[in-house]
Order: structure tokens, then C-alpha cells, then sequence
């Protein structure tokens, strides 16, 4: 009986010496001690972007230069809980068979930690359920499908994957943003129009928007809506047909060779004298463009992620993003790099969370829980992951215009809103057509 | 804008024009049915984009113009070689075979590109920002989608005095025509048909450099030609420039005053188009 008694003060002692002695020694060594060891070896982790094709230019090469560039950063600071990275870059062409092939086989025979991955909407919706077939963690970073994590009618149970996760906001935000701009700066339009690709991101984005501005703004009238192939080289006979439809503004989700394919086309046309476009993930093109981007243009930043917001002064995280983005590849970084750091961090903060309470370094499932619910700091401010395993964010909606001080058009910063996420984003397993429909 | 809607279908059907003419002339002389016609076009395209990037701050601006030529100098080699190492053994095959074969070319190529020149999208429009806008009744009109036009005009004049005129076009007519018969006449079949193959593997290279200033160069971009190509060949028929230049024009500015007037079915019309012309006149508006 004593014996027990002295056993049990023992480790009193023991727990009072960690708490003291932890923050001192650094969490490593206080952990060292609790029954789940953290292991020497480095922690994989895959990240999965387009490294060639279309999307690579404006989204997968920038994402993965993002994430070397957070994973020399995190380990030059000495890595996660001491653990240094080991990054798997992986290419995410070639189409969906291939990217589950390649999912399992990162999973199952490489053994990655996690899974950051995916701009793709298809590749998205095929691989996120293999996380608990497999008992894998993958976290979606960029791709924009709102269909990813809602379920099939509202309420719908959450979350839908309990390995799965998407560390950014789905295109939700980036088009009902769009609808509540146009309605406050403006409200005397008459006719819209769209041109979207003839695939789930471009019929998905149309929907929303559409949705969105028949409940803002009834009176407005759609007089074209067209669906380009993607991957299309010759958009003359588009431009025209919009020329001639005489919409107002002119809804696009183009991305990539499409989106400077058109907006070149279109400036040669003369589209451009009396129609604005209002682009829901708009963000990367003026740079990519340069000079040939019209000015006045409706730009939507896919959440609050722009180069100059928030403003450097107000956030040094931003401003340190910006500029180490800069050093190392000669460019500002566009919104897929912001979303890359929101995944790679979102990881490192859930390790760090559930590791003080699993006390070491914890199982996917403990990552998982310290995952949902947790706010960790970004370089477009904090970031909350919801119930429903997705990130909750603010919009920033913009109008092009041209300064001395670049060689492309910015967002006017007289003119920036952000559009708090209560505004852009269903609640809680609420599917975000019907959240829409029940606008009073 | 109903001149702006014709104007930006002659330009498509210019390029398609380009695309299936030298896919007909293969088929036509060959028998071969190239499945690999659109990697083809992506060659040039990818050539003529890497060329320009390569010297545009180093050369007057008219040599831009002329190194769009490389696309069809380098889809021709590439034919050359395709033709002396793979399609040569094809000739006394059945048709299944060459489109194993040549789809198996297909996907060899498509690597071959990205081995070439990476993965990524190639941009060189300084041919097309260079050249500016023109006005036509009241609207802009980029002027380098008319120069496309009479280029493209320039090209089909040629190759109706190379095949009407020549003695070499000619021989290669006789081919098609009847191939036992042109052999028996002591033609060099072997030679001929190689000189059909590069002649419209470069056509398809010269179609890929001309779209390049307008659009980037991306891997895959040969493939929805390669498609509109076959429709133009079933349309206009086998063997004839008519039926390339009436099938081509019929495709492009059907395709725009359909995205124009009836956007969501623009695709199968021409399909449906396709399927009619099958059904009421199998061997198209112009074959034999």
C-alpha cells in the first residue's frame, strides 16, 4: 500500500519536473518522457501538384515551390517537435485513376505521414475518400469543389471524411463574393453573362453565382452563358457571341493557358470597351499578364490571399511570406502558394496541438481532432477549421487598376472588400445552394 | 457583328483547313489513317513557340513571322522519320493495326514533347501583339487572325499548283487514285509516299505555329484539332482540296454562329452535320 502511495507521488514529481523543466528544455524532451517516443527519422510528406500540363504554370508550380519553401523554412528552425520534413513532391497529371494509384501507393508503400495535395476538383473528389479506406491523412489544399465535403441534401452529417480535410475554402466564398461586390459598387447593372469551362469547376462556379445574384439582385437578366472546352485555343467566336449578347459583366472561372488565351483574345477584339469580366479565382492573371490585363476588371482572390492584403505593414507574417517568396523565385506569390502554406502549417500546428495531449507524437486520429476546431495564423490571418473538416475564410474582392509602382494591374486598394466568411460561406452542414436559397 | 461571327469562323476553318488537308493527303495517298496527326500539330506549335521565344528580343519583327516556318520544318523531320521507321512496315497491314500503331505514335510523341520541353505551357505571342487591331465596319478585329486567313490562302494556292500543276503532284494523285495502277506504271511508291507523309505531317506543324502567337503551347493541345480534323475529312470527303477547303469552312463558321446563336448544342451540330453527310453521301460532299 505504500508502496503504491510512493509510487504515485514519484510521478507527482515526475509531472511537476516535466511542466518546469519542459518549456526550458523545449517541448522535445518534455515529450521524451511520455509514452508515445517521437522518432529521429525525418516525417514524409507528400505534396501533390501539377507539375506539368495546364495547371502547372499558373498553380502547381508555385504551390510546390511554396511548400520547399516552408519545409526548408520549418526545418532550419529546427523542424515539427524536432522531427525534421521530408517533402515528396509528386505530379498530380495524368488524371484521376492515376492520382488514386498514386494516393495508395503514398500511403501504403511509402508511408508518408500526410498527404497535402490536389488542385483539382476530380482529383479531390476520388482521392479524399481513400483517407479512411486507407487510414491515411490527406488534406485537399486547393482544389475548389464545394461538393467535396457537403453532403448529398442539407443538414448533412460531418464530417464527411473523418481522415479527410481541405485547408481552404471551396469556391463558395470566391463567388458569392463576386455577386456581393458587383451588388455594392454596381448596383445599375442590367444583363450578365458567363463563360465558364464545360466541367464540374466550371459548371459548379456558374451555379453559385448565378444563384447568388438572381437572390442579390433579381432584376438582373443572364443573356448568354457559354462553355467552353477547356484547354481551348480559340475563343474568338465566344468573344464575339458575348460582344454580342451586350451583357454588363461577364462571369469567368478560366483558369490557366484559358484565362490568358481569352483575356488576349478578347483584348484584341475590342471586348473589353464596354464589358467588365468578374473573375472568381482572377487572382494570378494580372501578374502573369502583365500590362495586356485590362484595368477595371472584377478580381476575386479565391479567400484573402493578395501580395498586398493584409496591407505588409499590419502583417509581418505576410510581409515575411511576400518577400522570402520573392528572394527565392522572382515573383510575388499567388493564391495557390498561400494555400499551400495554410496546409503544410495547418499540419504542423495539429502535431503540435495533440501531441501536449497525447503526450508524443500522436496518431492520425489525434491529429485528426486537434485538426477540427484549431485557428492557427496564416499570412492572410488566421484560419479556423470547422466541424466539417474545412477551412472557414474571408473573401477579398478587388477592382483592377493599374500604378506606377508595378508592372501589372493590382487591386485598387481605395476599392478592396472583404467579405466576412458569414456573408460567403454555408454554415455547418448546410449544402451552399440551398444556404443561398434561403437568403430572405 | 454578324461580319466579326463569319470572320472569326474563316479563321478557325484557316486553321483546320491547314490541319485536315494534310491529314487527307496522307490518308489519301497512304491509306494510312494518322492517328498521330494532332502530336503533330502540337510539334509545331511547341517548335515554333520555343523559336520565337529563343529570338524575339534579338531579330527585326518580320523574321517573327518567317520563324513560324520552323513549326512545319520540324513537324516534317518528325514525319520523315515516322514515316522511314514506323509507318513503312504498315503499308500491307489492315487497318486495325495502323491505329494501334499510330496511337501508340501518339502517345510517344506526347512524351517526346514534354522530354523535349518540359512539362509546362510555352507563351510567344509577340507575333499577335505585334501586328495590332484593324477596324472592320465598326469593330476591332486583331489583325493577326487575317493574317492567319491569307496565309492560310497563300498555302491552299500552292498546293493546288503542286498537285494540279507539278509533275510530282501528279504522280501523287495518280497514287490515290489507283495505287495498283500508279505502281504498275513504274512509280517509286516508296518515295512518294514519304514525301505525302512529311508533306502533311508539316501542313499539321505549320496549323500548330500559326495558333501559337494566339494561345500558349500546352501539352494536349493537339488533340481537339486532331477531332475537328476528322470531322472536316468525313465532311469534304477523300482526296480532294475542295472538299478540305468547303468541309473546313463549313466546320469553323458553323462552330461560331453556333457558340453565337445556340451555344449549348454547338458541338454535337457538328457532329450531326458529320452524321448526315455519312448517312445521305458516305463518301463526303467531295470524295470520289
Amino acid at each position: 500500500m505504500s508502496n503504491e502511495i510512493s509510487r504515485r507521488n514519484f510521478l507527482k514529481y515526475v509531472g511537476a519536473a516535466a511542466i518546469t523543466v519542459g518549456p526550458l528544455t523545449g517541448a522535445t524532451k518534455a515529450l521524451g518522457q511520455a509514452k508515445k517516443p517521437i522518432a529521429a527519422i525525418p516525417i514524409k510528406i507528400a505534396a501533390v501538384s501539377f507539375l506539368t500540363g495546364a495547371a502547372a504554370g499558373p498553380f502547381g508550380i508555385p504551390a510546390d515551390n511554396t511548400f520547399k519553401m516552408c519545409a526548408d523554412v520549418i526545418n532550419k528552425e529546427g523542424g515539427i517537435l524536432g522531427r525534421k520534413i521530408e517533402l515528396l513532391s509528386k505530379d498530380e497529371n495524368g488524371g484521376v485513376d492515376a492520382q488514386v494509384k498514386l494516393a495508395r501507393k503514398l500511403l501504403l508503400e511509402d508511408k508518408v505521414d500526410v498527404d497535402l495535395g490536389y488542385i483539382s476538383s476530380a482529383s479531390c473528389l476520388a482521392v479524399l475518400p481513400l483517407t479512411d479506406e486507407l487510414g491515411g491523412l490527406i488534406v485537399a489544399y486547393d482544389c475548389g469543389t464545394h461538393e467535396l465535403m457537403e453532403g448529398p441534401k442539407s443538414p448533412y452529417e460531418v464530417p464527411k471524411f473523418k481522415l479527410g480535410f481541405k485547408s481552404s475554402a471551396h469556391l463558395g466564398i470566391d463567388n458569392v463574393g463576386l455577386a456581393l461586390m458587383i451588388k455594392k459598387y454596381l448596383p445599375k447593372i442590367k444583363t450578365i453573362a458567363g463563360v465558364n469551362q464545360d466541367y464540374a469547376w466550371g459548371r459548379d462556379s456558374w451555379l453559385i453565382f448565378e444563384t447568388a445574384m438572381k437572390k442579390l439582385m433579381p432584376q438582373v437578366q443572364v443573356v448568354k452563358t457559354l462553355w467552353p472546352p477547356l484547354g481551348n485555343t480559340d475563343f474568338t467566336a465566344h468573344i464575339s457571341a458575348l460582344m454580342g449578347a451586350k451583357p454588363d459583366i461577364v462571369h469567368t472561372s478560366l483558369w490557366g493557358g484559358d484565362a490568358v488565351t481569352f483575356t488576349k483574345q478578347a483584348a484584341g477584339m475590342g471586348f473589353f470597351k464596354n464589358i467588365k469580366t468578374a473573375w472568381s479565382r482572377g487572382e494570378p492573371y494580372p501578374q502573369e499578364l502583365g500590362k495586356d490585363f485590362p484595368e477595371e476588371q472584377i478580381i476575386c482572390c479565391a479567400g484573402t490571399h493578395y501580395f498586398l492584403y493584409p496591407p505588409p505593414e499590419k502583417s509581418p507574417l505576410n510581409k515575411w511570406f511576400v518577400e522570402e517568396y520573392r528572394k527565392r523565385y522572382g515573383k510575388y506569390p499567388s493564391y495557390p502558394c498561400y494555400h499551400a502554406y495554410q496546409a503544410l502549417y495547418l499540419y504542423k500546428h495539429a502535431i503540435e496541438k495533440a501531441a501536449k495531449s497525447a503526450g508524443g507524437w500522436p496518431t492520425n486520429e489525434e491529429i485528426a481532432k486537434a485538426m477540427t476546431g484549431l485557428t492557427f495564423p496564416t499570412p492572410s490571418g488566421d484560419i479556423t477549421i470547422r466541424e466539417d473538416h474545412s477551412a472557414v475564410e474571408d473573401v477579398l474582392v478587388g477592382f483592377s487598376k493599374l500604378t506606377p509602382k508595378y508592372p501589372f494591374p493590382i487591386l485598387d486598394p481605395k476599392r478592396m472588400e472583404v467579405f466576412p466568411a458569414n456573408q460567403v460561406l454555408p454554415p455547418v452542414g448546410i449544402r451552399t445552394v440551398d444556404w443561398i436559397n434561403s437568403w430572405k | 457583328m454578324w461580319v466579326i461571327y463569319t470572320l472569326n469562323g474563316l479563321y478557325f476553318a484557316a486553321l483546320l483547313f491547314l490541319t485536315s488537308l494534310g491529314l487527307n493527303i496522307i490518308l489519301g495517298v497512304m491509306g494510312i489513317l494518322n492517328l498521330a496527326h494532332g502530336s503533330l500539330y502540337a510539334i509545331g506549335a511547341f517548335m515554333a513557340a520555343w523559336t520565337i521565344i529563343q529570338i524575339v528580343t534579338k531579330v527585326p519583327e518580320p523574321l517573327l513571322y518567317v520563324s513560324l516556318l520552323s513549326g512545319f520544318v520540324l513537324a516534317g523531320i518528325v514525319g520523315w522519320v515516322m514515316e522511314k521507321t514506323l509507318i513503312r512496315a504498315m503499308y500491307k497491314r489492315t487497318l486495325e493495326y495502323q491505329l494501334l500503331l499510330t496511337f501508340g505514335a501518339l502517345l510517344l510523341l506526347e512524351d517526346l514533347i514534354k522530354m523535349v520541353w518540359g512539362g509546362q505551357a510555352l507563351y510567344a505571342s509577340a507575333p499577335f501583339d505585334l501586328l495590332g487591331k484593324v477596324e472592320i465596319l465598326g469593330s476591332v478585329y486583331p489583325a493577326y487572325f487575317l493574317f492567319v486567313i491569307a496565309i492560310t490562302l497563300g498555302v491552299a494556292f500552292l498546293i493546288w499548283l503542286f498537285m494540279g500543276k507539278t509533275r510530282l503532284g501528279i504522280m501523287l494523285r495518280a497514287i490515290s487514285l489507283d495505287r495498283e495502277m500508279a505502281t504498275g506504271l513504274g512509280l517509286d511508291i516508296g518515295r512518294l509516299s514519304t514525301l505525302a507523309f512529311v508533306l502533311g505531317s508539316g501542313l499539321a506543324g505549320l496549323a500548330g505555329a500559326l495558333v501559337i502567337p494566339t494561345t500558349p503551347a500546352l501539352l494536349g493541345i493537339g488533340m481537339e484539332p486532331l477531332i475537328f480534323a476528322f470531322i472536316v475529312v468525313v465532311v469534304g470527303g477523300l482526296g480532294s482540296l475542295k472538299g478540305a477547303l468547303v468541309g473546313a469552312m463549313l466546320v469553323g463558321l458553323t462552330r461560331s454562329y453556333g457558340i453565337a446563336i445556340f451555344p449549348e448544342i454547338e458541338l454535337p451540330l457538328l457532329f450531326l452535320i458529320a452524321g448526315i453527310i455519312l448517312v445521305a453521301k458516305p463518301q463526303g460532299l467531295f470524295g470520289r
